[in-house]
């Protein structure tokens, strides 16, 4: 499997704003292989494979491709050189079908008319090479981020790619189409193509990498072979301190009273007849695959579903939560699943950030009293520990957990009793993510009732009190905490109860 | 202790590009005013004098850009929301004739009464058009290009038909009020340009200091996200055209007591000005970015570039070439300067964090 190095990293600095983001970082990928580089987020794992791919100029060092020095001015130079990325936002052109896309390079054609049979026969051709069945016909558009993946992947080996980095590909993805991906890593690998994949999902890692890069702060840390590691180790080089505990322990406490209660909520072609109850002090986790109506519930019980319809009960008293200003009022706090789009508004401070939804509550007479806004804010940034170089700092400037914090302090300096957390530590580095586990616990301790959804399993196992199971926008299980192990719920939630499908979870390394 | 370190080298880098930004735009007024006063200095009948820099044609200056100005700090508060205004232009025609026909009808009344008068029904009918507009682009939703490009014509037509498109004579009791001379000397007249400035201060004030500037703010950075934290949009979309309308209304009556008429014809292509110089002065058409006094500032570049046409003895012909490449340059500068600006940061941030990189120990610790 080790061959002669196909990428050589030497020195490579960069810089972006405020930040320096690689530091003489130097690594070899062995032709043949599978490279992991794993590091939390802001380590510069995502930076090294844009600089290879084109997407990012590097400040310094040098770049090797077949021992040559190279130097890419776009994504396009690194394919012609042999380097193909997948990556969610390097988009594709939403509006045109598979085969425009998979040709828009050079699209087929008669004179100056574009051959369509032509092209739509080119991008079968591309699909069949690495096994892909999808329309060709349809919207990019409209397909699912897994299947856009798989084209841009065809895209890449179509065009010669030796190398693929795959950025952080899983994110999205539920579990059955992450298989599948991993499934087609194999095979392009046993084709001799080189995969560089990018992720903090040590699973994953573990499962396909057969060397790992760690690295941290932008720097090196460590390049092993995958045999030498083990999760301990490697999350200890990610973080660069012992690792005393993953999640919280857990503590039995009597939860008290209810707080909200769902009753036959449906919403048309999104989710039907889901019925629930959260008191407070509770952890409700609730688990499905990408596209079980999860977001969606969330989304209608913070007031942004207009057909939704079914009785939702506050605090005992019936409501209908027709806007995102009621259900704050209510006391429901939303953190959503993009950050970015719904989250944060990017071009504001952190501490505008933070009291958006409670800035009449820090007014007299539609004046901002600055002096509360500021204390306020300094109160919940020591609180949830953010890292900020003040609360005036841009948003945009932090780091994904730091900003996940402030997303969290919004809901907390507002006094919510009931959060719906979405996805409440996705693109958030593994240090980061235990401080939002830990106060998630303490949040539920100290009597807020609290409705979890996440596609990481251990993350709902471990900190719910109870699991309900989504499958196609139905509640397909209720799981108390002691009954609610991974294998149960993932056959819960694909709807299968084959031994296949537990394997292949017993066979993943548990995260604890 | 390091909070406190970080925390000077933090604020100082957001606040130095709001500096730069408007120091850059006084810098390249004053440059401009610099090069006119050289090339102003004539010798007439054997007396040097200068056509540019004596108090005049200064303040004459300022005057036409007053009405430029005002309407640009409420082009700028619709452009932060990530909107666009095109029909002050016809709200400032409208609220000026309806002003003037008011006045006509009461017939004669005390000085002050008629100056109460006038400024109620300009800035009412100002207020009102906005209100309109904003209630549409909300009640309808309909991007705010087409309801003001819809509201453009609208409002002049009804300008024009009220005023069967005459030129209607506004009291003189009104022209004296805004042409007074406030112990200046006989032709100086400052009321126009202390108005500009007054306006602009409660402009920078509201959307600073006040609750509704800073949704404003948020709307025009990310309208999802906003929804999501509750805010009423609705209502934050239609005070921004009103505010709009508002500085329209506000700048018919200046305008036209300045004049001493109003016609429907008043005002015609204003509304491009006005947005010209909320973008001349950084505001972003995306929404999210801009602020009040550099709309002012955009407004008095472009007049005076519009001025140096007559003071160099430029063929007239060219104005409006001159000043659409202006508009251009000035623009491709500002984002220029804005991202040498970040870069210059960058470095030094990264600069900063060399000797100071955060573990997660610090994370922990230090905040």
């Amino acid at each position: 499997m080790a061959g002669k190095p196909i990428v050589e990293f030497e020195r490579i600095t960069k810089r972006f704003p405020g930040i320096l983001a690689l530091n003489e970082v130097s690594v070899a990928i062995q032709s043949g292989s599978c490279h992991g580089l794993v590091g939390e987020n802001g380590a510069g794992k995502s930076t090294l494979g844009k600089i290879l791919a084109g997407i990012y100029p590097y400040d310094s060092g040098r770049l090797l491709v077949d021992g040559k020095p190279v130097r890419f001015s776009s994504p396009l130079d690194a394919l012609k050189a042999g380097i193909g990325i997948v990556h969610q936002e390097l988009a594709f052109c939403e509006n045109m079908t598979v085969a425009e896309n998979l040709c828009l390079e050079h699209l087929p054609s008669y004179g100056p008319f574009v051959s369509r049979q032509k092209m739509i026969d080119r991008a079968k051709k591309l699909l069949a090479a690495i096994d892909a069945d999808i329309d060709v016909r349809l919207l990019v558009g409209q397909l699912p981020i897994s299947q856009q993946q798989i084209i841009q992947i065809a895209a890449a080996v179509g065009r010669g790619a030796r190398v693929i980095i795959f950025d952080e590909p899983t994110s999205s993805l539920s579990q059955l189409e992450a298989e599948r991906l991993f499934a087609l890593i194999k095979r392009l690998q046993g084709q001799g193509v080189t995969s560089i994949y990018v992720s903090h999902r040590l699973p994953e890692l573990f499962a396909l990498c057969d060397t790992m890069t760690v690295l941290r702060d932008g720097r090196h840390v460590a390049t092993k072979p995958t045999a030498e590691l083990d999760e301990n180790s490697l999350v200890e080089m990610m973080i660069g301190r012992r690792l005393e505990e993953y999640f919280p322990t857990y503590l039995e406490a009597e939860p008290g009273e209810e707080m909200l209660r769902v009753e036959n909520f449906s919403s048309p072609g999104k989710f039907k007849d889901i019925s629930f109850s959260l008191k407070a002090g509770e952890i409700l986790g609730l688990a499905g695959l990408v596209g079980a109506g999860r977001t969606e519930i969330a989304q209608a019980l913070f007031g942004l579903d207009n057909m939704a319809s079914g009785r939702v009960t506050v605090a005992g008293k019936q409501v209908r939560i027709d806007s995102p200003s009621k259900a704050i009022k209510l006391g429901l706090g939303l953190v959503p699943e993009d950050r970015k789009r719904h989250g944060l508004v990017l071009s504001m401070s952190a501490c505008s950030n933070m009291t958006l939804p409670i800035l009449h509550r820090l007014s007299r007479f539609g004046w901002i009293r600055n002096r509360a806004e500021r204390s306020l804010a300094d109160t919940f940034f020591q609180r949830m520990k953010v890292r900020a170089p003040g609360v005036d700092a841009l948003i945009a400037g932090l780091s994904g957990g730091n900003q996940q914090k402030v997303v969290l302090a919004k809901w907390l300096s507002a006094q919510c009793r009931i959060l719906i957390l979405d996805e409440p530590t996705r693109g958030v580095d593994v240090g980061a993510k235990a401080e939002i586990h830990a106060l998630i616990d303490q949040l539920a301790r100290e009597g807020a009732a609290v409705l979890l959804i996440s596609s990481e399993l251990p993350e709902v196992l471990n900190l719910s009190t109870r699991v309900l199971v989504l499958r196609h926008g139905k509640i397909v299980g209720e799981l108390p905490r002691n009954q609610a192990d991974q294998e149960t719920v993932m056959r819960l939630m694909a709807g299968i109860g084959s031994a296949q499908m537990a394997d292949s979870a017993a066979s993943k390394p548990e995260l604890q | 202790m390091p909070v406190s370190k970080r925390n000077t080298s933090s604020s100082r880098p957001i606040r130095s590009i709001l500096l730069s930004q408007q120091t850059g735009l006084l810098l390249v007024i004053a440059a401009l005013g610099a090069v006119l006063t050289l090339c102003a200095n004539k010798t007439v009948g054997g007396e040097q004098v200068n056509t540019f820099f004596n108090p005049s044609t200064l303040l004459q200056t300022a005057t036409d850009a007053s009405l430029f100005a005002i309407m640009a700090v409420g082009a700028t508060v619709v452009i932060i929301s990530g909107g666009i205004d095109l029909s002050v232009g016809s709200i400032y025609a409208l609220a000026g004739v309806t002003m003037a026909m008011v006045l006509r009808s009461l017939g004669e009344m005390s000085p002050e009464m008629t100056v109460l008068a006038g400024l109620t029904v300009a800035l009412g009918v100002g207020l009102l058009s906005g209100l309109v507009n904003g209630a549409l682009v909300v009640g309808l939703r309909v991007h705010p290009f087409i309801i003001t490009l819809g509201a453009m014509w609208v409002l002049r037509g009804i300008a024009f038909v009220t005023s069967k498109a005459e030129s209607i004579l506004v009291p003189s009791s009104l022209t004296e009020t805004v042409k007074a001379s406030l112990g200046l000397g006989e032709t100086l007249s400052p009321i126009p340009m202390l108005t500009m400035f007054f306006v602009t201060l409660l402009g920078a004030i509201f959307l600073s200091k006040m609750v509704v500037g800073r949704h404003i703010f948020a709307l025009g950075g990310n309208v999802e996200a906003s929804r999501y934290a509750g805010l009423r949009l609705g209502r934050v979309q239609i005070a921004v055209f009103a505010v709009a309308g508002l500085t329209a209304g506000i700048a018919a009556f200046i305008g036209s007591s300045y004049y001493g008429a109003a016609s429907c014809a008043d005002a015609t292509g204003y509304e491009l000005y006005v947005i010209a110089s909320a973008v001349v002065g950084g505001a972003s058409l995306q929404g999210g970015k801009g602020s009040a006094v550099s709309a002012m500032l955009g407004a008095l570049l472009i007049t005076l570039i519009r001025q140096s046409i007559t003071t160099l003895e430029l063929n007239q012909n060219y104005e409006w070439i001159i000043i659409g490449c202006a508009i251009i340059i000035a623009v491709v500068l500002d984002q220029a300067s804005s991202r040498l600006t970040a870069k210059r940061l960058a470095q030094s941030a990264s600069d900063n964090k060399l000797d100071d990189t955060p573990s997660p120990e610090g994370a922990k610790t230090a905040v």
